[in-house]
């Protein structure tokens, strides 16, 4: 080999990554079998806050504390299980460890250390995910955007097969589905009907829920198969994307309320600083002051509504705060829109449509289905495609995943605060 | 006071040439144009009803009366005082913004959750003027409570007492809130001191003539700058264009100059303890005559709580604003008026009584 006058040295580069981890798939689920101390101290300063809290409405009901009670019990609850946990098994092995046990004793506490390991792991997850704070928009419905990603016609084909998935579960869960918006790409709007496959589908899934339900959906849904439209028998990788965002309830007659305070329009009246333009000086029958102008102040935003239209300051006060109440719905609804948006970029990026960033595969040839962010592969490919129990187990899996990724966010961010 | 700078001046001709003059009363550009605004919207309106030809030139001797310094309420003829447009005529006096956030506050104090009212409440307002103060208190008090009202106003100027008739006129409600509204001429000071109007009655004999002499709450705004504070602090369109008689009251020379401004008072408390009354408010001039007032109240013993109120009696109060008075201080701004009130009405004021 040596005789070889020259080598190619990008070849010789090239030569080890022949071998690179090709065959290796990752899984990225974490065993939470060691929980951070910084979530215990978490949990622990939860707890005492509960006590406190528990205490507080002894003495006098008030509705916000309870809630906020209700919202505490499980980290409670789970921290108790957590220690009861620890304890036994601290209580093992000293028993293990103590040189005066006899052998029976410790057989048997061997035995048993194994059985308050596993109980550990269990509390511990437990106590991690009830840490983890509700998504706020968990409990709303959802839209559901299908479009088809790289892969021409195959993935057209392959968006309306989503569609079609997505309409079967949830009729088997007892989900409200409607269609929004179907365009398919030979114009009919009927996926049934249709060989050409679909352009954009929208669907409103309307019960309540419904966004957590389906957020582990969105993302790059990728096919390998021998497509219909495929004359030489050749496999082909395409992909379809799938939005999810929360539907937020509709803002009709109810926006009008402004004593409601889970409305756009409520404004505290505390919050608001009001500022008449007063004669300065004496005041009073020395001065004949015609200004009447009003300004309001929201101190939380900053936000400023002032009127001088009028010669009535009663009216121009009415004015400013319809002009302020009006502003603040804005700007509420402003964050919520760029909330929105957020969510749009952060799941389907702007190039991030492509085969390599896909969430999920659908392999024909093996009649496989693998969840590329839980690890898991299931092989009841037909189950999946009609929505039945084996994409539940599909999502479930992944809502599973998404519960570790929060609690490993939480830790980096109360690690952070330290 | 300043001169108003040639830039200031150059500034507003750009945007109108009618806004120069009325920079001159008004100060600010910003009000300057409010005060044109309305004066045009006023102009339109009388020209549109054929009292004049053209709204321009009506608008031209507007502009020019204003820049004289005439008040805008006796150029449009009318006056908000809370939430009620109140008519104004020269001769009497213009309301002010402070006396209807006075009154306003009291009828919330009256009318709180939980505060036992007596079955018809009997309101007396002396030196009434345009009669503002009865007519506001009746609006804000019957949004509020179903308790009956008995309102009488009452003033020495007979073109007073004429305007508060046409201004309750315009403003009547059905008579389902109040049992009796009345207005009447009369003198507040007489018999304690000799003034020219001898033509009018005292004050006792029309009370005693209508047949009430039991009243519950007396209100009054009357006349509290001493000559002195005339020529030095009032605006010159207070001083030039508003009745002497609603702004300056008699006084013996024998007084002190501070003290030439305070006597109504003493009158208005003598009347109130006469008439049984339960609850007064009184407006003044400053914090330094409120603290007067308010010590009057005191020598007479009679009052279980007294305050002071200032322009704005209703925003939490400053810290650094209390101090040198020795009264219980409310709100924001001047001192604005003295609020005292007896054992007897300790349930009409609840949470404001346990607090004193």
């Amino acid at each position: 080999m040596f005789r070889t006058s020259w080598a190619c040295r990008t070849c010789l580069y090239r030569l080890p990554r022949q071998v690179v981890w090709r065959q290796l798939r990752f899984q990225s689920t974490t065993s939470a079998g060691n929980i951070s101390p910084a979530l215990i101290a978490r949990a622990r300063s939860m707890t005492s806050e509960h006590s406190q809290l528990s205490k507080q409405l002894a003495d006098a009901f008030e509705s916000k504390t309870a809630k906020k009670i209700g919202e505490l019990t499980p980290v409670v609850s789970a921290l108790k299980d957590w220690d009861k946990a620890n304890e036994s098994l601290r209580e093992l092995k000293t028993l293990i460890d103590d040189p005066s046990t006899d052998k029976e004793l410790r057989d048997l506490a061997t035995e048993d250390i194994e059985q308050s390991k596993g109980q550990l792991s269990r509390a511990s997850q437990i106590l991690a995910s009830s840490l983890i704070p509700k998504h706020p928009f968990a409990d709303l419905p959802c839209f559901l955007e299908v479009r088809p990603g790289i892969g021409g016609g195959e993935a057209a084909i392959f968006a309306g097969d989503l569609v079609k998935m997505f309409q079967a579960y949830c009729s088997k869960n007892g989900l409200n589905v409607a269609i929004l918006k179907l365009e398919t790409a030979d114009g009919t709007s009927n996926l049934s009907l249709s060989g050409a496959g679909l352009t954009e589908a929208i669907l409103e899934i309307d019960s309540p829920g419904a966004y957590g339900i389906f957020s582990c959906e969105a993302g790059v849904h990728r096919v390998q198969r021998v497509p219909a439209t495929e004359t030489k028998g050749r496999t082909h990788t395409s992909a379809a994307s799938v939005i999810v965002l929360p539907s937020f309830p509709a803002n009709g007659s109810e926006e009008l309320d402004f004593n409601d305070p889970n409305s756009d329009f409520f404004v505290d009246p505390k919050d608001v600083r009001v500022d008449v333009m007063r004669a300065s000086g004496a005041g009073g029958q020395h001065v004949n002051k015609t200004e009447s102008a009003v300004r309001l102040t929201h101190i939380p935003t900053n936000t400023v509504a002032a009127s001088q239209e009028q010669r009535s300051q009663a009216r121009n006060k009415e004015q400013a705060w319809t002009m302020l109440r009006a502003r603040i719905a804005q700007a509420r609804r402003e964050a919520r829109e760029e909330e929105m948006v957020r969510l749009r970029r952060s799941v389907v990026g702007v190039a991030k449509t492509g085969r390599q960033d896909k969430i999920r595969t659908y392999n024909w040839n093996q009649q496989r289905v693998t969840d590329h962010r839980s690890g898991l592969s299931v092989h009841d490919l037909d189950d999946v495609i009609e929505g039945g129990d084996t994409l539940e187990k599909v999502m479930a899996s992944v809502r599973a995943w998404m519960v570790d990724q929060e609690i490993l966010g939480l830790v980096a961010e109360v690690e952070s605060q330290k | 006071m300043p001169r108003i700078s040639p830039s200031a001046l150059r500034q507003a001709r750009a945007i109108s040439p009618l806004l120069p003059q009325l920079l001159r009363p008004c100060r600010e550009l910003q009000s300057a144009q409010n005060e044109l605004r309305w004066l045009r919207e006023h102009a339109v309106k009388v020209a549109s009803t054929k009292q004049w030809p053209q709204w321009h030139s009506y608008l031209q001797v507007l502009c020019r009366k204003r820049g004289k310094g005439v008040p805008l309420q006796y150029l449009l003829g009318s006056e908000y005082f809370g939430d009620l447009e109140i008519i104004c005529k020269p001769g009497v006096l213009i309301p002010r913004p402070e006396t209807a956030a006075s009154v306003t506050f009291l009828v919330e104090r009256l009318t709180e959750k939980g505060h036992q009212l007596p079955g018809e409440l009997r309101v007396l307002d002396l030196c009434t003027g345009t009669g503002c103060i009865p007519l506001l208190f009746r609006h804000e008090f019957s949004r509020r409570s179903s308790t009956r009202l008995r309102l009488m106003g009452v003033d020495i100027s007979r073109a007073a007492v004429e305007l508060a008739l046409q201004n309750q006129g315009r403003l009547e409600t059905p008579p389902r809130v109040y049992t009796a509204f009345s207005f009447h001429q009369a003198d507040v000071l007489s018999p304690n001191l000799s003034n020219p109007s001898a033509s009018c009655p005292p004050l006792f004999e029309v009370l005693n003539d209508q047949g009430h002499m039991q009243w519950d709450i007396l209100i009054s705004n009357p006349p509290y700058i001493s000559p002195q504070s005339f020529f030095r602090d009032t605006a010159r369109s207070v001083r030039n264009f508003e009745p002497h008689l609603a702004l300056v009251p008699p006084s013996s020379p024998i007084v002190p100059d501070e003290e030439k401004g305070d006597p109504f008072y003493p009158r208005l408390l003598e009347i109130a303890e006469k008439l049984n009354v339960k609850v007064v408010l009184f407006e003044v001039a400053d914090l330094q005559q409120a603290d007067r007032v308010a010590e009057m109240a005191q020598r007479g013993g009679i009052w279980k709580g007294i305050e002071i109120w200032r322009d704005e009696p209703s925003a939490p109060s400053h810290q650094n604003e209390t101090g040198h008075v020795q009264f219980p201080t409310l709100g924001r701004g001047n001192g604005r008026s003295v609020f005292c009130w007896r054992d007897a009405a300790k349930s009409w004021l609840g949470a404001a009584a346990r607090a004193a």
